[in-house]
């Protein structure tokens, strides 16, 4: 390391930046936890609103699902 | 606060005059031009550029967790910092081994060239016009401002002025009519830039893995409305910029020894193919050419690679002039590429970074930019390569390579075509820019307003291929991964001024390694190891002075068209040291109640 003198650091630097207990937004996929969300990548309007939220959902199958935002 | 100095400074000979810029305004750093004037002669007889700046950012990211990587290193810039959020998250994607869905790909690159022509417009016209506006020239050279009332712009019917003075008042700063106009678009691409990035300059939306950014129609039609509203202002700057620059040629022959060098120049290669990229270190060849941008080296107007695996290789970070320690003692990092290639204990994989803050001394060290070269195995030299501003190096290797072909973009070999469609005032167009004889200072600049029109139109393709996708129902914008505990990456992108490398070591989960390059310690490096002067230096040292003013009242404008076409990134204030014995010095503290005087 560099012979400069520096402060001390306010945190440890390796202070983790996930904090445990928290699910990380990279795990691999838990559909359970994320409403609106297919295994296969797509998604419903569920994914945007907890309101009426099949209400929002295309009006015949054949059409995409585009989840408002 | 700006402050400028005039004094007597020791000179070499009776000829010379020391003359010095420390630090430059107009751009963002601490950047010191000391240059040596001969001024019988007319010509600047040496230079050296200089930072006072020390950030330390590979120091403090060892330790910590590699999924901030993109966060911490956006900050390196306020200006730019999107495009160290984009490099890192592409070097994560490599350790990580991820693959993020083609939609998030497109996004990304529609942020990024939202980001080009936000930048571009905003450094170009409001910034590098100062220098070329009709205040500027009329103190420089008055005899060209004269003859500028009576020159007609050749392309008055695009851009509606008459003469090239008119153009030249609509640039100056703060009331002329193109310098207002540029500050709306600025506004209008930075909206762009949020829509697909979150929040400009520094992306909340951009992870490794894809793009937190809802891909819903909106978004989409959001941005094609901006962009069109646009290209107008696009089609006249270009216009506008071909006028003014090719009058300059005219009215000072000899011009375009201004800021000239060498060409030697290096792009790393800008916006993604998402049908091509993988991210793997394995295939970086092919992703890397299939890049819409293309990456390459260009030594005396000849490609020597588009292999961003050699470019990789090749980088070497010498010392020499720099405020810091030798590490070729410590111990590497990374000794074989995954393809099996010896990495030189110099490149940024294995360079630890050890500050010894010191005097200035500019037979010695005088900077904290290091000098990073790349390593031309034809000849072995360390070729001192420079950006030339971002667009020239894109423009050029993408010329030369001629391997992007798209609906609004094409390469011809020696040129780059873009096509803008019809807009609200003026009709289709098709712009070429074609490979020019010099790497100058003129040249930069013009090839800077160019690629807003190639930004432009790739956004129109990039738009195109993500409402096709939004269409058929698919929105995915993330692929999930995990953290390995040992991992090696290294991301290639554009900064808006040029080449930007990350390279990142993981061990144990956290970063054991990170060497941002990013394009100004390429261009205003220092005199290396070897001696080769950086390419602000060289493109200064020898030039010819134009300006019409004698010591005393001496502008330096030349110079700093050279330095400036360069689009120096390092923050401002003027120093500034002419002969003849005189002490002139002004502060300006904008501050509330503060006593000016």
């Amino acid at each position: 390391m560099a012979k400069i003198k520096i402060g001390k650091p306010d945190v440890a630097i390796d202070a983790p930046a996930h904090i445990r207990g928290v699910p990380q937004g990279n795990v691999r996929a838990v559909y359970s936890k994320q409403p609106g969300h297919h295994p296969d990548g797509t998604a419903d309007a569920r994914r945007s609103t907890g309101i009426k939220a099949a209400h929002l959902d295309p009006v015949l199958d054949s059409m995409p699902n585009l989840p408002p935002g | 606060m700006a402050a400028r100095t005039t004094q007597r400074a020791a000179t070499e000979s009776a000829q010379l005059v020391e003359m010095s810029w420390d630090p430059i305004t107009r751009i963002i750093g601490n950047l010191g031009i000391y240059t040596k004037i001969d001024f019988a002669n007319r010509r600047v007889a040496e230079c050296h550029s200089t930072s006072s700046l020390f950030r330390g950012y590979p120091m403090f990211m060892k330790g910590k967790d590699p999924r901030d990587a993109g966060f911490i290193t956006s900050r390196i810039c306020g200006i730019c910092g999107d495009n160290h959020t984009t490099c890192s998250v592409y070097a994560q994607q490599m350790a990580y081994n991820v693959k993020p869905p083609p939609m998030a790909e497109w996004i990304v690159n529609l942020g990024e060239a939202a980001e080009y022509m936000f930048d571009h417009t905003i450094f170009q016209d409001n910034l590098v016009f100062v220098d070329y506006c009709a205040a500027m020239v009329a103190q420089t050279n008055p005899s060209v401002m004269a003859r500028a009332e009576n020159t007609p712009a050749p392309n008055g019917g695009i851009h509606g002025y008459r003469t090239i003075a008119d153009i030249m008042r609509s640039f100056n700063p703060f009331e002329g009519e193109f310098y207002r106009e540029a500050l709306r678009m600025s506004r209008v691409t930075r909206e762009m830039f949020c829509l697909m990035e979150g929040r400009h300059v520094h992306p909340s939306t951009v992870y490794p893995g894809g793009v937190g950014t809802m891909p819903e129609p909106t978004v989409f039609t959001d941005y094609l409305s901006r962009l069109l509203s646009m290209l107008d202002f696009v089609k006249k700057s270009v216009a506008m910029n071909d006028d003014v620059f090719d009058f300059f040629y005219q009215a000072l022959p000899g011009y375009e020894e201004v800021g000239r060098r060498r060409v030697l120049l290096g792009c790393w290669g800008a916006w993604q193919d998402p049908t091509v990229c993988d991210y793997r270190y394995e295939t970086m060849n092919d992703w890397g050419r299939a890049m819409f941008v293309t990456p390459g080296i260009v030594v005396d107007g000849e490609l020597v690679t588009t292999n961003l695996v050699d470019i990789n290789l090749g980088i070497r970070i010498l010392l020499g002039s720099s405020y810091y320690g030798d590490w070729v003692n410590e111990e590497p990092f990374v000794t074989r590429d995954p393809l099996g290639n010896p990495v030189d204990m110099r490149h940024p994989w294995n360079q630890t970074t050890l500050p010894e803050p010191q005097k200035r001394d500019f037979s010695g060290r005088y900077s904290w930019v290091m000098s990073p070269r790349w390593y031309d195995q034809r000849s072995g030299e360390h070729l001192a390569l420079d950006t030339g501003g971002g667009p020239f190096a894109r423009l050029y290797t993408t010329a030369l390579a001629g391997l992007v072909n798209t609906p609004y973009v094409t390469t011809t070999g020696r040129s780059v075509q873009i096509s803008l469609p019809k807009s609200e005032r003026l009709p289709e167009m098709t712009l070429e820019w074609k490979i020019p004889p010099w790497s100058n200072a003129i040249e930069r600049n013009r090839a800077r307003v160019y690629f807003v029109a190639y930004s432009a139109a790739m956004a129109l393709l990039f738009l195109e291929q993500a409402m096709e996708r939004v269409r058929a129902g698919d929105i995915r914008v993330f692929t999930d991964f995990k953290v390995p505990d040992e991992a090696i990456g290294c991301g290639f992108h554009e900064a808006v001024r040029g080449v930007l490398s990350h390279h990142l070591v993981i061990q144990d989960g956290k970063i054991a390694n990170y060497h941002p390059y990013p394009p100004t310690p390429w261009n205003a490096s220092p005199r290396d190891s070897f001696g080769t002067p950086g390419p602000y230096e060289d493109a200064v040292q020898d030039m010819p002075i134009f300006e019409e003013n004698g010591p005393d009242d001496f502008k330096g404008v030349d110079i700093m068209r050279a330095v400036r076409s360069f689009d120096p990134c390092l923050p401002c204030g003027v120093h500034m040291y002419v002969g003849n014995g005189r002490t002139i010095t002004q502060r300006h503290s904008p501050m509330l109640g503060a006593q000016h005087g």
